[in-house]
């Protein structure tokens, strides 16, 4: 089972507070702060759990699942998207079988942890 | 006389854990599960894998051409659609996404037909978007069992709550009423002949 997930957010408390979540559970985590520092992990080579924002400046999070998608970076990775919004909105249906999972903030941290082990154990 | 019981799950979106909890503990059965889940190719393996380590059902990648077996649950290989062919046979086959999908839940459900013989359960779980909403109702005409995920197990309730919309599920339940309907609509393989499968619907 890989260990590696990577923070897709522009917020830097939100990178902090989930890294802080992730690694009490001995997770390796990385943290993009911006879709196109996402891309750039995964062409370096990461592969594992992606938690992806969606409001971000410049790409957003769905711009930049669909340029992982085009470049053939998807694979070896799982995306779920990790949002404040409510619900996801119509643009994710065009990237279901890509997306597998709308996480919502705030979450519980136990439910947290167990639901990102649960998806890493598809990898 | 029945001669084969099948169940159609339908899941996108945060279906996969889901779909642990539903086949956790899950006994052998004597019907067939179908389940079409929204995934990356690259996961089907490790996918199957994962619903093998919780139940005693057989489970394995559909192929083409084979008969849907009691006991199994066949996962749909992503990237074909699937349909059932004559109510006992798997066929795979390629060709443009179905409501932005391949595998799509409607295109499995909508195969299969009415026949006395076969009784059939439909169940849509979670996810974005609409798949499996004409599929659901088209059981239901075929006089079969439909049910959806209740909206309170997840975060992605679009496909369930459309399928309600319709007025076309029998019942929404959470994912342990599911596994028991399951239990109950294809009944527990306890290794004994069954009464119950001699009798029609």
């Amino acid at each position: 089972m890989k260990d590696m997930v990577m923070v897709v957010d522009d917020d830097p408390m939100v990178q902090m507070t989930v890294r802080r979540i992730l690694e009490s559970a001995k997770l390796k985590v990385t943290t993009a702060d911006s879709g196109a520092a996402c891309i750039q992990e995964v062409e370096k080579g990461f592969e594992g759990l992606i938690l992806m924002d969606i409001m971000m400046p410049g790409m957003d999070g769905w711009d930049t699942i669909q340029t992982l998608v085009d470049k053939g970076l998807v694979k070896g990775n799982i995306i779920c998207m990790m949002t404040g919004k409510e619900s996801p909105d119509d643009r994710m249906k065009m990237l279901k079988e890509y997306i597998l999972d709308y996480i919502r903030k705030p979450f519980d941290q136990q439910q947290f942890i167990k639901l990102v082990k649960e998806y890493l154990s598809f990898l | 006389m029945c001669k084969l019981k099948v169940a159609v799950i339908g899941s996108s979106g945060a279906g996969l854990p889901i779909l642990n909890s539903i086949f956790r503990y899950m006994p052998k059965l004597r019907g067939a599960i179908i389940l079409i889940q929204h995934m990356p190719a690259y996961i089907n393996q490790s996918v199957r894998d994962n619903l093998a380590a919780h139940t005693r059902l057989t489970v394995k990648l559909a192929e083409q051409d084979e008969p849907l077996k009691p006991g199994f649950l066949y996962v749909a290989p992503s990237e074909l659609h699937l349909k059932v062919v004559a109510n006992e046979r798997i066929h795979l086959f390629g060709g443009e996404k179905v409501n932005y999908v391949c595998p799509s839940i409607d295109v499995a459900m909508m195969s299969l037909t009415r026949d006395p013989a076969v009784r059939v359960m439909g169940i849509l779980l979670s996810g974005i978007g609409d798949d499996g909403v004409e599929g659901i109702s088209h059981i239901k005409r075929m006089g079969g069992n439909t049910i959806a995920l209740e909206k309170k197990a997840t975060t992605i309730g679009g496909m369930a709550d459309e399928a309600v919309a319709t007025g076309h599920v029998d019942s929404v339940l959470s994912p342990t009423q599911i596994r028991e309907a399951l239990i109950k609509h294809l009944g527990e393989d306890t290794g004994k002949p069954n009464a119950a499968d001699r009798s029609p619907k």
